[in-house]
């Protein structure tokens, strides 16, 4: 115990407290010289460890300036840890200055931490890019001694990550003394983490020092008498039971996976709490004055249980929680992990967690999250190669803060971990791109935002440019949004355009545009807990009325964010493919499997299944790659193509995350009989070459992609509060901007940007192709008469689909066609 | 029209509108066979370079390719005649600082057919990049002018951008369209870089006589005559 002051010895043991394992060994290797990334689970005192070389250090050598800065993904957890450091530093009697900046910080106090800073500051990624972009950062940040950043693992698989990256390579080039502690939750490759924080102190090391785990989790899967469901996602077979196990416990975390399935779990908990319980909603839709309601009342006690999405996923404390509840599709073994880890905070007490499937697919899928959650099997995303639009980003941030030197900011640049590949060409054409547009026609030298100085560097043009880039700092790029007014009904008459909207009732929260797009007014969707209907757009809110109808209309059901990890796909498969594993599942969900294993065959841990039969006046292809939604709606888009190709008249497709189903006109069983369709080509991995680029020319995914590109990129600015354009404007006007550039120079960098994050994000390609890959010859094709039971659940989904590409023309379609019929008296 | 036989394709992509028949193309265009006049509204261009000047370094190929649509369909109908309906430059010194390249494709086109530059809300000033430059003009009965005038009796306009969102089961879509009854006529904006507004918002309010209204929205390949019934907002 040698390592540590008397001060701080003292206040431990005042405490009857004792300095833990890891806490020490952070402190040594701070000491040493190094990094630090230390993997710990919550509640294993990380704050503590995190800042205790800080403290050590501030005792023991006098500092001027700023000396520790600490990042946290959240603006709560940084203002929450800052609360936490206080009372050691006060129960020690240090004079350590610590102050939080984040978007809420008075402009006279951010104003004043430039240039007089406190010891320790909190902040967040996007303000840090605010600081490093003034002259006087290099002022600020030259004798920085340390730099925390909190769960990591949550911001390195985001643009976040690539801007916090290049952050830090700037400050490691402004104070050459810095080192890096990173505190993080498990991960499944630690040594990529470890490599992201020592890439730009190098050739500084970083160390990895793991803390123990707390006890293992207590985790079960609901079991019901009821059926449960062959499709759907609301799980509401199993809501009275959820109410016992409410009851049963103190408070209870419900988490969903999509805020529409938030809202259905809340009516339907609400629709039987005879006891009035009191149950809470938290979601993103809701406004900021409700989630802080139902935090605080958390905090107090007041609650017994919280329907809620990822918003609660980390962070703070809001209490004492004891059963965390998963609602539907787990959808990845590291996200459980950290969702059954917001149950009891205390590291000796096992969290205690259950997941409830909404469908039988899903008894499938929590039945491998339960085996890999408790065997801490982990599968969390990777970090992946930097966005060039954050690039372009962050090089108009340092040509804000000083001229800059192309050669120079090329060599910190790739010291930051996402950028340590890129190639001096794409750089310089990312700077071309800041500069000037980046176009081949070259029109906007008068225009351009950087110029070269004689001495060969780039200076911004003027003033302006450097606050254009501050009003545009961030990568964080929101839907666009519009607010949910509740208003009275409008009388029912004739006509969209009759009667006026009632006005001036509160705000429920804000929806996405895209959603209240598809709507038809008088359509009811359930939104706030309740279910409404809707009246109409008037400027950039939506207006809806109260509804007094049994079930929403639009389903509710809109895709969940996050598709099934490869991981626990496997373990699906595995469950599937070996009769054994069927013993622990539930006899309903067994006689299933049994049922398709009779009529049809199950499908093979490696190969791919593919079901064809006639139903009604159609015939349909039913496959089962259990690769996740977006890979799955992917490949639904290029087999449809293909299929097109072949005569096969395909009509549509529907995707779930385990399922494709396509429909045709043609009789496809027979097709592959005769050899005139071969699944083998229709499969074969090149789709992904001219057909996807073809498909991408006319996807509306790739113009949504877009703009976030453009906005973070700088080529159009970000909405702001008080003189922002309307979300309709922008989207629209960066749809048109899209179009005339992918026209007229496809190989822009913008154009490059949009379809490198299209194939990972939204297109999901990279799964695809690995599982084109793993498929090859291992197609196992069996023409049935009718569906099959493993088919039931995919088949169930059609109709529910969004549209969107071709369909859009068919709807243009259709009404004229109505029109004819009607000019036709027929 | 008799119920006895079906519309023809023909039929249906034709505007009557006042005695006359008007050819509309799936471009936004407008073409007018009996005086070989191709007209079209909302050019806007330059538009792009404009945002430029503001500091968003917008694709500088706008221009380009509304003229190179326009080209398209000059020779496609093989019009004599261009009436431009105003705002064909985004902003009014687009005229005159039109890079080279694009200055001189618009002084050949202005050079070998005839020209007729309408004055917009954005372009009010004559220019110099030939044809005439005038506020309105009137063709067989027509008052051709870039915004439309309550109460006005046969005229052809832009200014408005119109487009129309179609519902059909549950589903919707949105598309510039043309829209008319009886005494006004306006065409969807041309221009490559052109918005569009709802012609169910308000600023289309009064103009037009519901019980006559008439409305053909641009589809991808062709266009199509849609019922008021499936017109909602948004």
């Amino acid at each position: 115990m040698s390592q540590l002051s008397p001060i701080v010895e003292d206040w431990f043991a005042a405490k009857g407290w004792a300095a833990r394992a890891h806490q020490l060994d952070v402190l040594a290797a701070d000491r040493a010289g190094n990094s630090v990334l230390l993997i710990a689970p919550t509640g294993a005192g990380k704050t503590l460890a995190g800042f205790l070389p800080s403290i050590e250090d501030l005792i023991v050598n006098p500092h001027d300036g700023l000396h520790t800065l600490y990042i946290s993904p959240l603006k709560a957890l940084a203002v929450d840890v800052a609360r936490n450091l206080d009372a050691p530093i006060a129960g020690m009697g240090l004079k350590i200055k610590v102050e939080t900046r984040t978007g809420d910080t008075p402009a006279s106090r951010r104003q004043r931490q430039r240039f007089d800073p406190p010891d320790i500051l909190m902040t967040t990624p996007e303000q840090l890019a605010l600081l490093l972009s003034h002259p006087d950062s290099a002022r600020l940040f030259g004798n920085l001694k340390r730099v925390v950043l909190d769960e990591l693992h949550a911001l390195v698989t985001s643009k976040r990550g690539d801007l916090l990256a290049l952050g830090v390579a700037r400050l490691a080039k402004l104070s050459p003394d810095v080192r890096v502690t990173a505190l993080s939750a498990t991960v499944a490759e630690p040594d990529i983490l470890r490599d992201w924080i020592a890439a730009p102190v190098f050739p500084r090391p970083a160390v990895l020092i793991n803390a123990p785990g707390g006890a293992a989790p207590e985790l079960s899967i609901l079991e019901s008498e009821d059926r449960v469901p062959w499709a759907g996602h609301s799980a509401a077979y199993a809501v009275p039971q959820l109410l016992e196990t409410i009851k049963a416990h103190g408070t209870t975390l419900l988490f969903v996976n999509t805020r529409s399935q938030a809202e259905v779990l809340f009516q339907s908990l609400w629709a039987i709490n005879d006891d009035a319980l009191p149950i809470a909603l938290h979601h993103g839709s809701l406004s900021v004055e409700q989630r802080r309601k139902v935090e605080s009342a958390m905090v107090a006690g007041n609650i017994r249980a919280v329907v809620c999405t990822s918003t609660l996923d980390m962070g703070i404390d809001w209490g004492d929680v004891d059963l965390v509840v998963q609602v539907g599709a787990p959808k990845g073994a590291s996200r459980m992990l950290q969702r059954v880890g917001r149950a009891n905070h205390r590291m000796d007490e096992p969290s205690k967690a259950m997941f409830v499937p909404a469908n039988r697919f899903e008894v499938l899928e929590c039945e491998a999250a339960l085996e890999a959650v408790a065997a801490g099997a982990q599968d969390s995303e990777r970090p992946l190669s930097g966005g060039l639009d954050v690039l372009a980003q962050h090089v108009l941030g340092m040509a804000c803060a000083a001229p800059l030197d192309a050669n120079a900011a090329f060599a910190e640049i790739t010291r930051a971990w996402p950028y340590r590949d890129l190639p001096r060409e794409k750089f310089d054409r990312v700077l071309d791109f800041v500069a000037t547009g980046g176009y081949a026609l070259k029109a906007y030298e008068r225009f351009a935002k950087l110029r070269k100085t004689p001495e060969g560097l780039w200076r911004i043009a003027n003033g302006k440019v450097a606050q254009q880039y501050r009003l545009n700092v961030g990568t964080i790029v929101e839907e666009p949004m519009l607010k949910v007014r509740l208003v009275r009904a409008r009388g029912v008459r004739k006509g969209a355009t009759t009667g006026p909207i009632g006005r001036g009732g509160r705000v429920l929260g804000e929806i996405e545009e895209y959603f209240i797009d598809q709507l038809v007014r008088g359509d009811t969707f359930m939104f706030g807990g309740e279910i409404v209907a809707f009246e109409g757009v008037v400027e950039t809110e939506a207006y809806v009325s109260r509804s007094y109808s049994e079930s929403p209309r639009i389903p509710a059901y809109m895709g969940g964010k996050f598709p099934l990890s490869t991981f626990l796909a496997d373990g699906v498969r595995r469950i599937l493919a070996d009769r054994d594993n069927w013993r622990v599942l539930p006899d309903q969900v067994r006689e299933w499997l049994e049922l398709q294993e009779a009529a049809s065959v199950l499908p093979g841990r490696e190969s791919l299944l593919v079901e064809t039969f006639p139903r009604a006046d159609k015939h349909y292809l039913v496959c089962y790659p259990f690769e996740g939604r977006l890979a799955h709606q992917t490949l639904g888009m290029l087999l449809t193509r293909r299929l097109e190709r072949a005569r096969a008249q395909p009509l549509g497709f529907v995707a779930t995350d385990y399922a494709l189903a396509i429909w045709c006109a043609t009789d496809l069983s027979a097709q592959i009989r005769t050899g005139r369709l071969s699944l083998d080509q229709l499969f074969d991995e090149d789709m992904l070459g001219d057909d996807l680029e073809a498909w991408l020319d006319e996807s509306a995914l790739m113009k949504r992609t877009f703009r976030n590109c453009a906005i973070i990129s700088g080529l159009i600015e970000r909405r702001h509060p008080g003189k922002e354009k309307s979300g309709r404007q922008l989207t629209m006007s960066s749809d048109i901007i899209f179009d005339v550039l992918y026209r007229h120079e496809p190989g822009h960098i913008l154009i490059e940007a949009t379809r490198r994050d299209a194939a990972r994000g939204l297109l999901d390609i990279e799964r695809l192709g690995v599982a084109l890959k793993r498929i090859r010859r291992h197609i196992q094709h069996k023409p049935l008469d009718r569906i099959s039971p493993l088919a039931v659940p995919v088949m169930l989904d059609i109709g529910k689909e969004p549209i969107f590409g071709e369909a859009r023309e068919a709807v243009l379609r259709e009404a004229a066609e109505d029109l004819i019929a009607e000019a036709v008296g027929r | 029209m008799s119920s006895a036989h079906p519309l023809t394709d023909n039929e249906i992509t034709t505007i009557n509108f006042r005695g006359h028949a008007f050819a509309p193309l799936v471009s936004g265009a407008l073409y007018w066979p009996a005086h070989e006049t191709l007209l079209v509204a909302d050019l806007h261009l330059e538009k792009m370079s404009s945002f430029a000047r503001s500091g968003q370094l917008l694709p500088p190929y706008d221009t380009a390719m509304t003229l190179e649509r326009l080209e398209r369909d000059i020779a496609l109908t093989g019009a004599r005649k261009v009436i431009a309906l105003g705002d064909s430059f985004h902003r009014d010194e687009g005229a005159d600082t039109l890079p080279d390249a694009e200055r001189v494709r618009i002084c050949r086109l202005t050079g070998t057919i005839d020209w007729v530059w309408l004055a917009g809300n954005h372009d009010p000033s004559v220019h110099r990049l030939g044809g005439l430059c005038t506020s309105e003009i009137s063709v067989s009965g027509c008052v051709l002018r870039h915004e439309p005038v309550l109460g006005a009796q046969g005229v052809i306009a832009g200014h408005l951008h119109p487009a129309a969102r179609i519902a059909m089961n549950g589903k919707s879509t949105r598309r510039p369209c043309f829209v008319w009854d009886e005494n006004l006529l306006i065409l969807p904006a041309y221009g490559a870089s052109t918005g569009s507004l709802n012609i169910l918002s308000e600023a289309f309010g009064g103009l037009f006589n519901r019980a006559r209204l008439q409305v053909m929205v641009m589809g991808r390949d062709r266009l199509y005559r849609v019922g008021l019934n499936r017109l909602v907002r948004g």
